[in-house]
């Protein structure tokens, strides 16, 4: 593409180099003069009363700095519901939950303290799934659930937390006029995020008690604000800074143990470092939702899809956290990227006295996408119809509208359904195909970016979005790169600090490169603008006949002769007229709820996130007739990022996708054992190895987003989420079997083959 | 956590004289047990007594009579890289090539694995399948136990106080190797293994041996179900009942590995499938 001379080019990794040769620092390579160590105590009952906490033999062993309970947190926080706590306060409302915490010398001292820890529980009836949550007189998982904050405050039944429903058209109506109507209910399961780097923090605060936190974490915005909330401190008293992050996948996007930390640090006046053992990151951090999905949809005999009404039951673990929102984009996601006039999409989530559920690679839609994606091909089975013929029958265009009302801009599906289907091999014995296609967004709240032109005319890039290995530290260097002119190694990314960075909502959504590229543009373009400014007059001619040159120059258009560069600019801007050159920019995704002339919603209902953003996927699989386990041996995943800014980095993030949403479709799942995790490790909590991967075929096709910087919209989330229905349609074309539970274990592939 | 002392002898009477002298000492051979079960606060020695000088647990070699006797530090890897092995013996290199990853393969030892005794795990199957003798070293001297007499439950062996695996001889086995591993992925501990080795020609089974393992707390291998097989066509309905025989034998739990049930339900047909890889 010689349209552009960077973007588009697979740059290599800005830290590409650092990581390969294990140079990379991490929070746990970090240290600090005088550093001391943390460990956390966790709750050994799923639901309890705590009635004392003795702490004197921990704070008794020398070398124990200090030893710190939910009394010495008294503020509560969350974002929907003001339910969380930084340790257990009266209460531990999980098996797992942090209940204290300490700094020591060394890392053994400390777990060795806390193991003296002694707490006198009172053991309480907990409520495990959401069944037994939300049956008449359960014990309740917040008793005092009706005096917290909340910002949808709609009255809810007891052990729920959010409650939504979202309504167009008539759906029951609809239905009585349908031809065909399938209906079903789809179980999906506790899927952990397991990044392969822990939870971590190191903390240190100075003389004037300002507390510097760096870590591991998605936003280093999310972690000043919330960690002020939650030690009462002005955020001017904090500064986060990021740390290199292995992974994250929504599960650092909240707060881990950074208010841990920090409050530790506070009281030693010490730096403190906790990071978490594996062991200790599986039993207090988070899970994807499990969910109850009962959904209908109704089509026509030729096949046009008219109505689909879904009923979710998410379980949200012990605290809300993100819980509303993500209950409300699974609801305005469900339609599926149909032309469906209809729907009724009705959600709760429980409390439960699990490990909190939170924010994970796709937010709620992997969960209904696996409902509505089979449906899909439940129905073309019904009408004799090809699965992805009736996918393009029905598939959204450029100018249709979302449910909610707002308008796609740019769609490339039908592009991926035709490029899949020109790739697919022709049906083979033993193999089965499955399809499904995935929506998704690419955007949410707000960013900013600052590009300072250096005395040399090269140039720093500051934008507060962490990377979280996806390498957007690299495609937003692209981005000011190609918007300048300038080679990739002239842009230095600068490490996202609250103290000097813009501010940036978070790395999720998959909006980075889209909302974040989009600061970048404006950012660097108002710095061009600013150098042609100089070059005006320096070339005595008007700025609006410059052009910019390759490596750093600026000339007059059409004129080859005169030209001036990026340094002679820059140093006459430091040295004689104007000062420094800095191009800065804010933007927001101006959303907002639901057209009310079309949508009836009630609870928290979220609409107008982002853009959308589109894919289709087709597994190959066969299934051993003797264990009922599935081999997936081809993945084709097309997706439509608007422009591939950094087409190896696309294919990296299909890649990964589609792994993770293997391990979801085939194997992953944390089971629970009466109130505790059956299998909290990596031993026996099973992600999938290289081994297990398919081939994977990418397809990238770009449908320029009008508003996306050169065209480009995200692609972090969407990989995914289709993986598990493509693998159970493709389990249904070849044995017409239908698994309606993942993840789809041999067990259960069995059990079906057995019953057909 | 207190101090841990730490030693490496450089023979094998310095080695068992420092696990006599102390009894809460214990000797470390690849680490991939001991060393998470120390992560975990699971055992708490006095001393780690390393076993990676002694010469006497080194070497795969052919003794006279075609057995091979393996030393206790020998690697998974190292083992599974071995041509050393016959026909029906190349069961054991390949017990050995399916354990975990290759990280773990090339740290983890056979001497370990069998001391250890963790029923889940591919060696005790093998070497029950392969009629392996257990070569143990100890304060009271030098002993031989057959492996079907070593295996006693779950982390039970029978291994006393002090003694340890020295090495692992496999005599010679008749036919063709079997090892059928099944598990959830690749890398992850087995759901159901099938080991041992059969002669079939002409459809007739001559000689077979089959164990089960990770399906109970000792490998299961029934004399009854050799006998069936041995000397007649291996007809579909004969495999089937072998299949269920050992099926009811075994004593399998519900883990996460899959159900007790389930693991009945696959045996036959991964006993057939085993067979048929052979015949
Ligand atoms: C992630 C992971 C996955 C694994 N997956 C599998 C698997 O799928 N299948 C499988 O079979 N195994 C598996 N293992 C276990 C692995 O095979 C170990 O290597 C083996 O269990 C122990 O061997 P080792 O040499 O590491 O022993 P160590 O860990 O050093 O020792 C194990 C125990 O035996 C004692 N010991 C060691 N050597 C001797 C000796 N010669 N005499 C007496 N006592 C001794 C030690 O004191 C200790 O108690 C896995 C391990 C890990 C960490």
């Amino acid at each position: 593409m010689a349209e552009f001379a960077v973007v588009g080019s697979s740059a290599p990794r800005l830290d590409g180099l650092e990581k390969a040769t294990g140079r990379a620092v991490y929070v746990d390579d970090m240290t600090r003069p005088g550093l001391l160590h943390g460990a956390v105590l966790r709750s050994a009952y799923a639901h309890a009363r705590i009635v004392a906490i003795d702490t004197a033999a921990a704070l008794a062993l020398p070398g124990v700095h200090c030893v710190l309970t939910g009394e010495d947190f008294p503020h509560r926080y969350g974002a929907f519901v003001q339910d969380e706590v930084a340790l257990a306060r009266d209460r531990v409302r999980y098996v797992g939950e942090p209940v204290a915490v300490l700094a020591a010398e060394t890392p053994a001292l400390a777990r060795q303290a806390a193991a003296l820890i002694a707490v006198d529980y009172e053991e309480l009836p907990a409520v495990m799934t959401p069944e037994e949550a939300l049956a008449p007189d359960a014990p309740l998982v917040h008793a005092d659930f009706a005096g917290y904050a909340r910002r949808v405050a709609v009255p809810l039944p007891p052990n729920v937390c959010a409650a939504t429903t979202i309504s167009e058209g008539d759906v029951d109506a609809a239905f009585a006029g349908c031809d065909v109507v399938v209906e079903g209910t789809y179980r999906t399961q506790a899927q952990v995020h397991c990044y392969l780097e822990p939870c971590g923090a190191l903390a240190e605060a100075d003389a004037a008690g300002k507390v510097t936190i760096w870590s591991s974490c998605q936003s280093v915005f999310r972690v000043q604000a919330t960690v002020a909330e939650i030690l009462g401190l002005p955020m001017a008293r904090i500064r986060a800074v990021a740390a290199k992050v292995g992974g994250a996948f929504g599960g650092k996007s909240d707060v881990t143990v950074q208010p841990l930390a920090a409050a530790l640090a506070l009281r030693t006046r010490r730096p403190v470092r906790l990071v978490l053992t594996r062991d200790d990151d599986f039993m207090m951090m988070r899970t994807r939702h499990p969910a109850t999905v009962w959904m209908k949809t109704g089509a026509m005999a030729d096949g046009r899809l008219v109505a689909r009404a879904a009923r979710l039951t998410l379980d949200g673990g012990a605290y809300a956290e993100d819980s509303s929102a993500v209950l409300g984009f699974a609801l305005l996601i469900a339609r599926g990227p149909y032309r469906i006039e209809h729907v009724r999409m009705e959600g709760r989530v429980a409390y439960t006295n699990r490990l909190r559920a939170a924010g994970f690679r796709g937010y709620g839609n992997p969960q209904v996408t696996f409902a509505g994606e089979c449906q899909i091909d439940e129905i073309a089975a019904r009408l004799g119809r090809d699965p992805l013929d009736l996918r393009l029958q029905n598939a959204v265009r450029a100018g249709d509208d979302w449910v909610g009302g707002q308008r796609i801009e740019a769609c490339g599906l039908v592009d991926c359904l035709e490029r899949l289907r020109a790739a697919l091999p022709p049906a083979a014995p033993g193999r089965g195909i499955g399809v499904a296609c995935v929506a998704h967004i690419s955007g949410i709240l707000s960013t900013s970016a600052i590009v300072r032109v250096l005395e040399d005319g090269t140039v720093t890039l500051s934008t507060g979005a962490v990377d979280l290995g996806e390498g957007a530290d690299t495609v937003l260097a692209q981005i000011c790169a190609e918007t300048l002119g300038l080679p990739l190694d002239r842009i230095n990314y600068a490490v996202p600090d609250t103290d000097g960075s813009p501010y940036n909502w978070s790395t999720g959504g998959s909006r980075v490169t889209y909302m974040v590229g989009r600061a970048v543009t404006a950012a660097a373009g108002q710095a061009r603008d600013r150098l042609f400014g100089h070059a005006a007059e320096m070339l005595e001619c008007a700025a609006g006949d410059l052009e910019l040159r390759p490596g750093g120059r600026v000339g007059i258009a059409g004129v080859p002769g005169p030209e001036i560069t990026f340094r002679d600019i820059s140093a006459r801007a430091h040295w004689a007229v104007g000062g420094p050159i800095i191009g800065s920019a804010s933007v927001m995704f101006e959303g907002g709820g639901f057209d009310p002339k079309r949508s009836a919603v009630t609870g928290n209902g979220i609409g107008k996130l982002g853009a959308f953003v589109f894919g289709a996927q087709a597994a190959e699989v066969e299934v051993d007739a003797v264990t009922g386990r599935i081999a997936v041996s081809r993945l084709w995943a097309a997706h439509d990022v608007g422009r591939a800014i950094n087409p190896t980095a696309v294919a990296g993030q299909i890649a990964g996708g589609v792994a993770q949403g293997l391990g979801y479709a085939l194997y992953e799942d944390l089971r629970f054992d009466g109130p505790n995790p059956a299998n909290p490790t990596l031993m026996d909590y099973k992600v999938p190895g290289a081994t297990e991967m398919p081939e994977i075929i990418p397809i990238i096709v770009e449908h320029p987003e009008p508003s996306g910087p050169f065209g480009a919209k995200g692609i972090g989330e969407p990989p995914l989420v289709p993986v598990a229905p493509a693998i159970a349609n493709a389990v249904a074309a070849l044995h017409g079997v239908r698994l309606r539970t993942l993840p789809l274990t041999p067990e259960r592939v069995l059990a079906a083959l057995d019953e057909a | 956590m207190t101090a841990v002392a730490y030693h490496r002898p450089a023979c094998l009477d310095d080695a068992l004289a420092l696990l006599a002298a102390d009894e809460d000492a214990r000797p470390l051979a690849g680490g991939q047990t001991l060393v998470p079960m120390l992560n975990l606060d699971l055992l708490a020695p006095t001393a780690i007594v390393s076993l990676a000088d002694l010469a006497d647990l080194r070497g795969i070699a052919a003794l006279a009579d075609g057995s091979i006797r393996i030393g206790a530090m020998e690697t998974h890897a190292r083992i599974a890289a071995s041509r050393i092995f016959a026909a029906g013996q190349a069961l054991v290199p390949r017990a050995a090539g399916h354990i975990a990853s290759p990280a773990i393969r090339n740290f983890g030892t056979i001497g370990g694995a069998c001391a250890h005794g963790d029923p889940v795990s591919d060696w005790p199957v093998a070497l029950v399948a392969a009629d392996a003798r257990i070569e143990i070293a100890g304060p009271a001297g030098r002993r031989g136990v057959a492996a079907a007499d070593f295996f006693l439950g779950f982390l039970t062996t029978a291994l006393e106080p002090g003694e340890i695996v020295t090495a692992i001889v496999v005599p010679p086995v008749p036919g063709r190797a079997i090892h059928l591993r099944y598990s959830r992925i690749d890398s992850d501990y087995a759901t159901v293994i099938v080991a041992g080795a059969a002669d079939i020609r002409d459809g007739i089974c001559r000689s077979v041996r089959l164990a089960v393992g990770a399906c109970g707390p000792v490998p299961v291998r029934l004399a009854a179900v050799e006998d069936l097989l041995t000397g007649r066509p291996l007809e579909p309905a004969l495999v089937a009942a072998a299949g269920r025989m050992l099926a009811e034998a075994i004593d399998p739990l519900d883990d996460v590995r899959g159900s007790a049930a389930y693991r009945r339900r696959i045996l036959p047909g991964l006993v057939a499938r085993a067979l048929a890889g052979v015949a």
